[in-house]
């Protein structure tokens, strides 16, 4: 019995249902590390899954014509070649399966080394152009527009706006600049250019466009929770508001979607985290899920 | 020993705050009325500067004259542009903080703060 059909299935579910099932869940906002990690593992799964997949539909066995052939047959497509060379299907079963998974890798590796580049350019600029505030440990621009973001990875800044001074009282400084210093320290870059890598590769999948969504609007989530504790929320939740109402809208700069909304009130509802229970069987769920491919694909070899 | 990239901060600061052209002389002695610095050094700097493309530069008798080619307001503001501009494909920063957003959208964040601020006086 031939696997592929068993992990195409695997990889459907993975790639349209579950960013169904994660997206209509209420947990993810409550425990947004977790969520972070399940989408990541999801994603990690389905391109497992498919690289396997691909390596059984390609594989040379005495089925392949009950595979790979068929296969294009059922899509309309003919094949004229009678009985391919064994070698070079060997070579092809080995060599699709890796490039899928390369694919994605190098992609993430490219988002990586990319960011850094802009980074370090931005820096050095930065380096020069901003004061440096030993008290606040912060990069300062001089710009009337509130704004606070930070430079992660190597040699990190955190940079606010002297907009940003005038506006915020010490309290709301202190829980925006804590907040850019989460970023920094949980590295958040990285599952960003992970949940970007994939989704250059697997474009319009629900898992892909989904996924790279909600990683960006979870990782503010991680970082506003870090805030809360040095902050109360209503102090949070002030600096949120000033800092999105006090900027007058200018073309120069992005507009935000709905995601301050979503991440005002879950600020100043009082949060309540998922069960144990709950909690632990996601966790469990999330290391296990990238394996599953692996024992799907074992199928041929026991049946 | 300082770093370079210190010296040339301090370089492009009193040239920005004086705004107006000045010669090596000028910065190195203004920066030894805080520590001893030897004028080849600033010279040096103030060269490299300029072959950034940080500073403009004429001759006056035998002597330099540095003057920035944009403020720093210039710089701020096309840094500001580059870390919170539109492109979501290649972002700079991380995230910033809160992202701006419309008339709308700011009066559905203040309906949300006062609804909570009822909720707590209750």
């Amino acid at each position: 019995m031939n696997a592929a059909p068993l992990l195409l299935g695997y990889a459907g579910a993975v790639g349209f249902l579950a960013p169904r099932l994660l997206l209509r869940s209420a947990w993810p906002y409550r425990a947004p590390t977790l969520a972070v990690t399940s989408w990541l593992a999801l994603s990690a799964s389905f391109t497992v899954a498919v690289g396997l997949a691909v390596y059984q539909l390609a594989s040379p066995t005495e089925h392949l014509h009950a595979n790979l052939v068929d296969l294009l047959h059922s899509c309309g497509l003919t094949t004229d070649t009678a009985a391919p060379d064994p070698t070079a299907a060997a070579r092809l079963a080995v060599a699709l399966p890796a490039f899928v998974v390369l694919l994605v890798f190098g992609s993430f590796l490219f988002e990586v080394l990319s960011g850094r580049r802009t980074r370090s350019r931005h820096r050095k600029v930065l380096d020069l152009v901003g004061r440096r505030s030993p008290r606040l440990d912060a990069t300062v621009l001089e710009h009337d527009h509130p704004a606070a973001y930070c430079l992660p990875g190597h040699r990190p800044r955190v940079v606010v706006s002297a907009g940003a001074l005038r506006l915020l009282s010490p309290g709301q400084l202190d829980a925006v600049l804590a907040h850019e210093r989460a970023h920094i320290a949980g590295r958040h870059h990285l599952a960003l250019a992970a949940g970007t890598a994939f989704a250059r590769v697997f474009g319009p999948l629900p898992l892909a466009r989904h996924g790279r969504q909600q990683t960006a609007v979870l990782l503010e989530m991680i970082a506003d929770d870090r805030a809360l504790h040095r902050q109360p929320r209503e102090v949070l939740a002030a600096a949120m508001y000033g800092m999105a109402a006090g900027a007058a809208p200018a073309g120069a700069f992005a507009v935000g979607g709905p995601t301050a909304l979503v991440r005002l009130r879950r600020i100043l509802a009082p949060q309540r985290r998922p069960h144990a229970v709950l909690r632990v069987s996601v966790a469990v769920a999330a290391v296990t899920v990238p394996l599953v491919p692996l024992l799907l694909g074992c199928v041929h070899v026991i049946g | 020993m300082r770093r370079l990239g210190e010296l040339e901060t301090e370089i492009m600061d009193r040239l920005w705050r004086w705004q107006r052209p000045a010669t090596v002389r000028e910065i190195v002695d203004d920066i030894n009325k805080h520590r001893p610095l030897a004028y080849t050094t600033v010279n040096t700097v103030a060269a490299i500067l300029y072959n950034k493309g940080w500073l403009l530069r004429g001759k006056q008798g035998r002597a330099w004259v540095y003057a920035p080619v944009r403020t720093r307001e210039q710089y701020s503001a096309a840094l500001m542009e580059e870390a919170l501009g539109a492109s979501e494909d290649r972002p700079v920063a991380l995230a910033h903080f809160v992202r701006q957003m419309s008339p709308e959208e700011v009066g559905a964040l203040r309906e949300a703060l006062a609804a909570a601020e009822r909720r707590d006086s209750r």
